[in-house]
């Protein structure tokens, strides 16, 4: 195995984590309390981050075009609560109609991209900007019926957050939850969020896999040992669209809420971020990188709004989390770029 | 005459590896001095060095003084060999596309409107197109050349280009030295005669020139001198009038004492893969059109100098760069150059460019052996229900790399180690284990042995003959290396620009050798 090495954003996160903790512990916060939530975040947002993987490890970039499999997500949960499906059976179905939007949308995704062969990230980007207006449009004429999710005045038109509280609200967040003292871990949650990750780790084990990770670490020498390189790349951008959808039922459950709109495009850059933040370059990228990355940056924002509606003006919290995600990603360019012209 | 340039004691390494070692030479005013050399002999750094080439200063500098007109040279930059009045026309042409003929010709040095230079200066004057066309048509008039100079040179064929490139350097008034390399390598006779007419007349008017060319037969007809390089040393300097063909060969070569690794036998004739016109396109390595046989179980050599086509042979047949032609392997034909059904077919192909196409670098020695293997014939797999098909069978996997590691002396720290950290040899002996793994009947090597040393390409080379002799595996092995080429195979086919030249046998002397890579038929 290799060892795991310690770069600057990560020493520059943990020093700032730690001096968060520190102001956390002097205010009297509940720490025990910013501690379940944490867990809670990191399951909730993960998932969108795992979704990175499958693509960078093909070489197909980070993947900027994440609103697309949001958009398929938001989908699945928008005909679920039209239709008023609760509990558990609803979750599963919005997760299960989310995969087949995604597929669909992946594959015209990747038919894309692969047009568009090295530079993925600056296409994925402007497919998923273009993709919004699109989507808004759809989103106010679409003929759903359940009232709860149409504008109250006139009656037309999703609402831009539509409360799941009546359905599938905080599910796997309250599944098997186990309390020990003041401490609560969710088992259920933390056991959903394990199988994603062995699903996608088992994947990259596969023939598949394998082939995906070699695309990505050496595409001439792939097609030469006869791999058709579209076609793997189709299905890691597939997977990672599938997998965005996925991510954001599970998220919007924790959050309680449907967002729709312009919402999709202030889901991607924190996930972009974390995964950057865990340590990945962007040309490769491991599921503990996903995991460990996620953990810090939803520690930080976690932290970062009480602590700085104690002492701050509270408007300086957004201005943090921005200028975090914003520059963690730039100095993943900057670095990579380095890289490149280094061999 | 004086001379022009003086070079004494020239060294230059690159990364430790000499390049050039004590060069001594000299170029009189009005003389055309030959350079000749196999690839790698150092022309080119000697060119580069001259021209002031950036790469020089980035890689170490050189060690050694060169005096031109008197004055030592110590260039920075092409900018300033260009305003001492040296020129350079390169081998891949240094053109801008999408200007004009008179553009390109008349780059930096325009016919400005006279008015305007006074009033802005000549920098920001305007250009007095009709008068530059003019004046770029006249120079290429010299060169026998008559065509619309308004024509962009993007559409022009490479022959032409040639010819503006040339006229860009004789248009200058100042020019005293000119640098040529491989003028005539993309020309057909008659036109290569004209630009070498010119060169004379060059000459004539005084100029110094320096010409490299593969041609050997120029280099009798115009030059006053010829130097031969072999390994970055001058081997031999013949004056006009002792110049053979022959001896050029010879001293290019060199004499080196062989020893049969592998002995002559007779091979069968039927044929393996028969080649009828054709053509890969890879960017300056272009097959055109070749028809070519290989025999079964044979081993046979290609080779030619560098950008005469010997390395896409395999790369055209695994679909790497589109391809054209027929290929027949046994009784079939191929209907389509890919990959994957090839390989399953049984043919193989060796890249020459390990690090860029021959391996995974962030992969393990035992990820990079049985890769492919796995990848196209499901080696190495656990026999699990769908879906559940395509885990690695670990344990099954892991003897067999145990084994082929220590068969072929891989040296590691164990399989699991990266590749990337292993030498070069180590690295190639992979590769082999890689192609060996799939158990190929054809296999195309490309420079098995190349950036590898010396006690490790003797095990690569006995690699080969024994997967030959033991498997039946026909191989068809692509070098620059004669010397290997001679003890391996059984013939060495000989390519120039992309068209197969000669099959020679292994015993061929290496005057044939040179002149056959020259291109000259036997005197």
């Amino acid at each position: 195995m290799e060892v795991y090495r310690i770069k600057p954003p990560q020493v520059i996160i943990l020093i700032f984590l730690c001096v968060l903790v520190g102001l956390a512990y002097m205010l009297h916060l509940d720490l025990v309390d910013l501690f379940n939530e944490s867990l809670i975040k990191l399951m909730m947002n993960g998932v969108l981050v795992l979704a990175l993987i499958p693509m960078i490890n093909a070489g197909a970039g980070i993947n900027f075009g994440l609103p697309v499999g949001i958009i398929g997500g938001l989908l699945g949960l928008c005909i679920t609560v039209n239709f008023r499906l609760t509990g558990f059976a609803g979750f599963f179905t919005s997760l299960l109609l989310s995969v087949v939007f995604c597929c669909m949308l992946g594959w015209l995704y990747g038919m894309l991209l692969n047009k568009v062969k090295g530079r993925e990230e600056i296409a994925g980007t402007f497919i998923g900007l273009s993709m919004i207006p699109l989507m808004n449009c759809f989103w106010t004429l679409v003929p759903f019926q359940n009232r709860q999710m149409l504008y109250p005045i006139g009656g037309q038109g999703l609402r831009p957050k539509i409360s799941l509280e009546p359905y599938f609200n905080n599910i796997l967040d309250n599944m098997a939850l186990a309390k020990i003292g003041a401490v609560e871990i969710p088992l259920g949650f933390i056991a959903f969020f394990s199988l994603i990750c062995l699903l996608l780790a088992l994947f990259h084990r596969t023939k598949v896999g394998r082939a995906t990770i070699a695309t990505g670490e050496n595409e001439e020498f792939s097609r030469l040992s006869g791999i058709d390189i579209a076609k793997i790349r189709l299905i890691a951008i597939i997977l990672s669209t599938v997998l965005a959808g996925i991510g954001i039922c599970v998220y919007s459950q924790s959050y309680g809420f449907i967002q729709l709109y312009d919402e999709p495009l202030a889901m991607y850059f924190p996930a972009i971020s974390a995964i950057l933040i865990g340590g990945s370059t962007g040309r490769r990228a491991f599921i503990f990188e996903a995991v460990l990355g996620t953990y810090l940056l939803q520690t930080i924002y976690l932290l970062s709004v009480p602590i700085a509606n104690e002492i701050l003006v509270p408007e300086i919290t957004e201005i943090l989390r921005s200028l975090i995600t914003y520059s963690i990603i730039l100095y993943a360019l900057l670095h990579r770029s380095g890289r490149r012209l280094s061999h | 005459m004086g001379n022009i340039l003086e070079i004494i004691n020239l060294s230059k390494n690159y990364y430790g590896i000499p390049a050039l070692k004590n060069v001594n030479l000299t170029v009189k005013a009005g003389e055309i001095h030959g350079l000749v050399g196999a690839n790698g002999s150092g022309k080119s750094t000697l060119m580069n060095i001259l021209f002031g080439n950036r790469i020089i200063r980035e890689t170490g500098g050189y060690q050694g003084q060169i005096y031109h007109r008197g004055h030592l040279l110590r260039l920075n930059n092409c900018a300033e060999a260009i305003s001492l009045g040296i020129g350079m026309v390169h081998q891949e042409f240094a053109l801008i596309p999408e200007l004009t003929i008179t553009e390109n010709i008349k780059l930096g040095r325009e016919i400005t409107n006279k008015l305007t230079n006074r009033l802005f200066g000549h920098k920001y004057s305007f250009v007095d197109k009709k008068l530059n066309a003019q004046s770029a048509a006249l120079i290429l008039n010299k060169l026998g050349l008559d065509i619309d100079v308004g024509l962009k040179v993007r559409n022009l064929s490479t022959n032409i280009k040639q010819f503006v490139e040339m006229a860009r350097e004789i248009g200058r008034q100042d020019l005293n030295f000119l640098l040529l390399d491989e003028p005539t390598a993309t020309l057909n006779k008659d036109d290569a005669q004209l630009l070498l007419n010119v060169l004379l007349a060059m000459s004539r008017a005084g100029v110094a020139i320096l010409f490299v060319s593969h041609r050997l037969e120029e280099i009798k007809q115009i030059c006053d001198r010829v130097t031969v390089f072999r390994d970055g040393e001058v081997v031999s300097r013949y004056n006009q009038g002792e110049i053979s063909t022959t001896n050029l060969a010879r001293d290019m070569i060199g004499h080196t004492v062989t020893k049969a690794v592998a002995p002559t036998r007779t091979v069968s004739n039927n044929p393996a893969m028969i080649f009828k016109k054709f053509s890969v396109a890879m960017p300056g390595e272009e097959i055109r059109e070749l028809d070519l046989t290989v025999y079964e179980g044979e081993i046979l050599g290609i080779t030619s100098l560098s950008g005469h086509g010997k390395l896409a042979l395999g790369y055209g047949v695994m679909g790497l760069y589109p391809a054209a032609g027929e290929v027949i392997y046994g009784k079939q034909k191929l209907h389509r150059m890919d990959s994957r059904t090839n390989i399953l077919k049984g043919i193989y192909v060796l890249p020459d460019d390990r690090q860029g196409l021959g391996i995974l670098p962030e992969h393990s020695v035992a990820d990079n052996i049985i890769f492919t293997g796995n990848q196209v014939k499901n080696l190495f797999s656990l026999r699990l229900p769908r879906p559940f098909t395509g885990f690695l069978d670990q344990q099954k996997a892991h003897r067999y790399v145990t084994q082929l590691v220590h068969d072929f002396e891989i040296k590691c720290t164990a399989i699991t180690q990266k590749i990337k950290e292993l030498s070069g040899g180590n690295q190639q002996k992979v590769c082999i284990a890689r192609a060996l793994t799939v158990n190929p009947k054809l296999l195309f090597v490309a420079e098995p042995t190349r950036g590898i040393d010396i006690s490790a390409k003797e095990k690569i080379l006995q690699m080969l003959i024994e997967t030959n002799r033991s498997q039946q595996t026909t191989i068809v092995m692509a070098s620059s290396e004669l010397d290997e080429l001679k003890r391996i195979c059984d013939r060495i086919a000989v390519l120039v620009e992309g068209r197969l030249f000669k099959i020679l046998s292994p015993d061929a002397s290496d005057v044939e050798f040179g002149l056959a890579l020259a291109g000259e038929e036997n005197i």
